[in-house]
């Protein structure tokens, strides 16, 4: 499973990884690479965030593991590949907008001034992954920032930085394990809560719902089967109740379930 | 004046809100989403999904729960708010699914869903119960539909399937219901504490199935006192008064009419209803540890006790003291309190309580106003007609003498014409038409509301990362020229541009010089423009004799270069500002030379720190200064100044910078 790792310690915010992601991103229209330092939206799907005093971090899709959108999205339009990246198919699309209520990291971008508009989100160059070339991104970094790799592969060597450099880094990779761990990887020497990032053991949300919305099928024929037995068994009583005898039949029944309700006034009706 | 003549007011007004809404749905179609909303990345879902769809559907909840009440429990007393509920659920649910059409960004694609399916997704599952469950509802209210276009036939089939239709009403609606709080349950960290709960969904069906009963009540209320008031008031109690307000402003009358025991118990049921929920509600928020958020009394906290007192505790304090339950004023009251706070809850869960994590507040447009209330509208002026033209809320409303006249005929096939009440019903609304299509045109127009910029998902730090432009001080006076940096690494090739200018500076500059570059005066590529300086001067001091301009800047006698000119400064001083002064918001800083950025700004911290960052040492001159030339000089010259990216990570595993 492919993988980016993000070293907050070198990024220089320069965002020559932003105007890659947008000249590869952006079809026909060039885009208007003057404008800078400007987070996430709809043409861009990459943008340098500042996370500290002279400390940047690329933010864009982090890929999770067990992403929220993928559980959210009602027609199945995004997919996490089992290469690592979440893809979007923008012709299931219906433009609910439900996974951008579900990214924890308040990710996916919509494009508001379109009349017929679909969510914007990095999907790890997919089709460049294809090619067997990295992506835009991590090939325009200047400075080493960004890593591309097998995720284990840059675990282990993230790992193997912070343990050759305990002062240089904090002892964590964000993305490791929060919400059951993410594709791209930060290494940091300070705090990413700027990020979006929970503490380091907040499960995947799909965790959460998941278990419970496998019960619904079960839920419903139950419901409905408790239902009918509740409703036989109340109509059986009222019709013993109003005949004195057993009266069976459908037709019986319902004859006298209209008695008992005539009859049937509670003391409160007669104030 | 006819009891019907006290719907006209309503009516008048719900046209006119449909009518607003009518054209905020054109808007929102042809402008799209962005123009017409005040959606934003920031805040995705907003009044039309909360307050339309959740809470819309919430409010219809008593269509399952009289069935139940009514098919299942055999509460027979119940049976003649069947239909009413049925339709208010109808009602419900339709305006839900057409306000969710146009929320969602591609309303053509609202069928999607059925085809193409994510059974892991509580949205997907909404989807389907509410199709379902409004399949349902058709389904059972067609008979009423069918009888009064007499076919008996499918009706008489219809009424034998009831008890399963109702059966299979109900399970999907105790399925939908709770997984419209199940929605919410995929933002953890974004759902403000107070609101969010593992137990969502129980407190949403719970509030669903209580407030729901006493919307049924609200509408019965509505109807009778629209058009009934004998059944629910007395025949004394008749209020002189038009409109619904009469209901709840006749304290003297102690009115007593038929239905009114019913819709007490009805409410009763309700009460109990929302006991059990504000029990769930209190034990959750203990559980969960929300009381800290409560506590801490924030606008959030109030919120809270607001909704809750309003959904719960008013109804049922209401309903549990007598003297109110027996007034109509304490039940109409239980019963809008009930809804009102339904709503609210709804609200709080799905707008209000995602600012906190958004950091901005969303105000809906007005043409979000105006579509949800059109919509809301629309859906009330068919609960009014139906009621009107179709036995919903009475089987025997013919025989009602003061509704009778209303119904004798539409249209009368003998003599060809349309009923006079109907004939003055469609003149008046025409008029409101008239009237309120082109105010609301005017009013929502898109571009006279120009989006407003939420600074939400903007970065906390300002952030000059291009460096659009520079003040660039070649003289060192202390003023500097305006230089388009961002212009300059475009041009030059913009990826590894810097090179050109910085690597290259000379001890004691900051950057190249201009002149390294700019060197000709007379180059049609340059800065200077010769031709135009030339042309201003002569005409500027009325030359007679356009050689004389060329004195005006070059040394008389000496050969005309670069070097003899004026410095650009002797005229231009006014363009000119000093160097330090912050302008315009680009950042405007000096630019640094290579050689001054490594000595100055690289050395200086490598050598405070770089034994403990585990930085190579900076400082000491030979880790670049090879046989004295620097090592990117070297590297310049060996014509290595393209990294090559590489897919291998053990590679750039070692590099420590």
């Amino acid at each position: 499973m492919f993988a980016i790792l993000v070293d907050v310690t070198k990024c220089t915010g320069c965002e020559r990884c932003v105007e890659a992601c947008r000249l590869r991103a952006v079809e026909g229209v060039p885009p208007d690479l003057a404008r800078t330092g400007e987070p996430l939206s709809a043409d861009r799907r990459c943008a340098i965030e500042p996370v500290a005093a002279n400390r940047w971090a690329r933010k864009s899709c982090l890929h999770c593991l067990e992403p929220a959108c993928v559980a959210a999205c009602l027609v199945g339009g995004l997919t996490k590949t089992p290469e690592g990246p979440v893809i979007y198919d923008q012709d299931k699309c219906i433009g609910c907008r439900y996974c951008m209520l579900a990214c924890p990291h308040h990710v996916p971008r919509y494009e508001w001034d379109r009349r017929l508009p679909f969510v914007v989100k990095c999907d790890m160059c997919w089709e460049r992954l294809g090619q067997g070339r990295v992506p835009a991104c991590v090939e325009a970094c200047p400075h080493e920032a960004l890593r591309f790799g097998d995720r284990r592969e840059l675990l282990a060597a993230a790992h193997d930085l912070i343990a050759r450099a305990p002062r240089r880094y904090l002892p964590r990779v964000w993305g490791e394990h929060e919400w059951g761990g993410t594709c791209v990887l930060y290494l940091s020497d300070v705090d990413l809560g700027v990020l979006d990032f929970p503490d380091a053991g907040a499960p995947p949300i799909p965790a959460l719902t998941d278990p419970m919305i496998e019960k619904t099928p079960f839920v419903g024929a139950g419901v409905a089967v408790g239902l009918w037995a509740l409703g036989a068994i109340i109509a059986r009583r009222n019709a013993v109740m109003a005949a004195g005898g057993r009266v069976t039949g459908p037709d019986g029944i319902a004859r006298l379930r209209d008695e008992a309700g005539q009859e049937e006034e509670g003391p409160d009706g007669r104030d | 004046m006819g009891a019907i003549d006290r719907s006209r007011l309503l009516k008048d007004v719900l046209w006119l809100l449909a009518f607003a809404g009518a054209v905020a749905i054109a808007f929102r179609l042809w402008f799209g989403l962005g123009p017409t909303t005040n959606l934003s990345d920031a805040v995705p879902w907003g009044l039309w999904k909360i307050l339309n769809m959740v809470a819309g559907v919430a409010l219809s909840t008593g269509g399952f729960t009289v069935g139940f009440l009514v098919y299942v429990l055999s509460r027979e007393r119940f049976r003649p708010l069947v239909k009413p509920a049925i339709l208010v659920a109808f009602l419900g649910y339709g305006s839900s699914v057409f306000a969710l059409m146009l929320d969602i960004g591609l309303p053509h694609r609202i069928w999607h869903p059925i085809f193409m399916w994510n059974e892991r997704s509580f949205l997907f599952e909404v989807a389907w119960c509410v199709m379902l469950y409004f399949t349902v509802t058709i389904i059972e209210l067609s008979p009423t539909l069918l009888d009064r276009l007499r076919l008996r036939g499918v009706s008489r089939f219809l009424h034998r399937i009831a008890f399963w239709v109702v059966i299979v009403g109900i399970s999907l609606s105790s399925l939908h219901h709770s997984s419209l709080g199940s929605l919410f349950l995929v933002t953890p960290e974004r759902l403000h504490p107070l609101w969010f709960t593992p137990r969502l969904p129980w407190l949403f069906i719970l509030s669903a199935m209580g407030a729901g009963l006493m919307v049924v009540v609200l509408a019965k209320l509505l109807y009778a006192g629209l058009y009934d008031p004998a059944s629910v008031f007395g025949p004394t109690a008749l209020p002189r008064r038009r409109g619904v307000c009469a209901v709840a402003e006749e304290p003297s009358a102690r009115p007593r009419g038929p239905d009114l025991p019913m819709l007490r118990q009805l409410s009763s049921v309700a009460a109990g209803v929302l006991g059990v929920y504000l029990v769930v509600k209190l034990v959750d928020l203990w559980a969960t540890g929300a009381v800290d958020a409560l506590t801490a009394w924030t606008w959030e906290s109030y919120l809270y006790v607001g909704e809750t007192v309003t959904l719960a505790i008013v109804p049922i304090v209401l309903v549990a003291v007598p003297r109110a339950r027996r007034s109509l004023v304490g039940l109409g009251a239980a019963a809008s309190a009930a809804a009102i706070g339904l709503v609210w809850n709804r609200v709080d869960v799905g707008i209000f309580g995602y600012f906190r994590d958004a950091g901005v507040a969303y105000v809906p447009s007005l043409a979000e106003w105006a579509l949800s209330l059109g919509v809301i509208a629309a859906a009330g002026l068919v609960f009014l007609y139906a009621s009107e033209y179709l036995p919903i809320f009475d089987q025997i409303w013919r025989q009602r003498e003061s509704v009778r006249g209303r119904f004798v005929s539409v249209f009368d096939r003998t003599s060809g014409v349309w009923s006079p009440i109907l004939a003055a019903g469609l003149y008046r609304t025409t008029l409101i038409a008239v009237l309120a299509v082109p105010l609301a045109w005017v009013a929502l127009y898109p571009p006279y509301h120009p989006r407003a910029q939420t600074d939400a998902v903007a970065p906390p730090l300002a952030l000059d990362v291009a460096r659009t432009s520079l003040k660039v001080d070649g003289d060192r006076n202390a003023l500097g020229v305006t230089f388009p940096h961002a212009d300059h690494q475009r041009r030059l090739g913009a990826k590894d541009s810097c090179v050109n200018c910085h690597h290259l500076a000379l001890p004691n500059d900051h950057a190249t010089p201009c002149s390294r570059c700019h060197r000709g005066m007379e180059r049609p590529t340059d800065l200077f423009d010769h031709a135009a300086h030339f042309e201003r001067v002569a005409v500027k001091d009325h030359l007679r004799d356009a050689n004389d301009a060329c004195v005006r800047c070059h040394e008389p006698g000496r050969p005309k270069t670069a070097r003899t000119a004026k410095a650009c400064l002797e005229c231009h001083r006014a363009d000119m500002r000093p160097t330090r002064e912050p302008s315009g918001g680009h950042g405007l800083a000096t630019a640094m030379a290579y050689r001054a950025a490594l000595h100055r700004t690289c050395i200086g911290c490598h050598r405070a720190r770089a034994e403990e960052a585990g930085r190579p040492k900076l400082g000491d001159c030979s880790h670049c200064h090879e046989q004295g030339v620097s090592a990117v000089l070297r590297a310049r010259a060996a014509g290595v100044t393209e990294r090559s990216p590489t897919l291998a990570v053990g590679a750039a595993g070692g590099a420590g910078l």
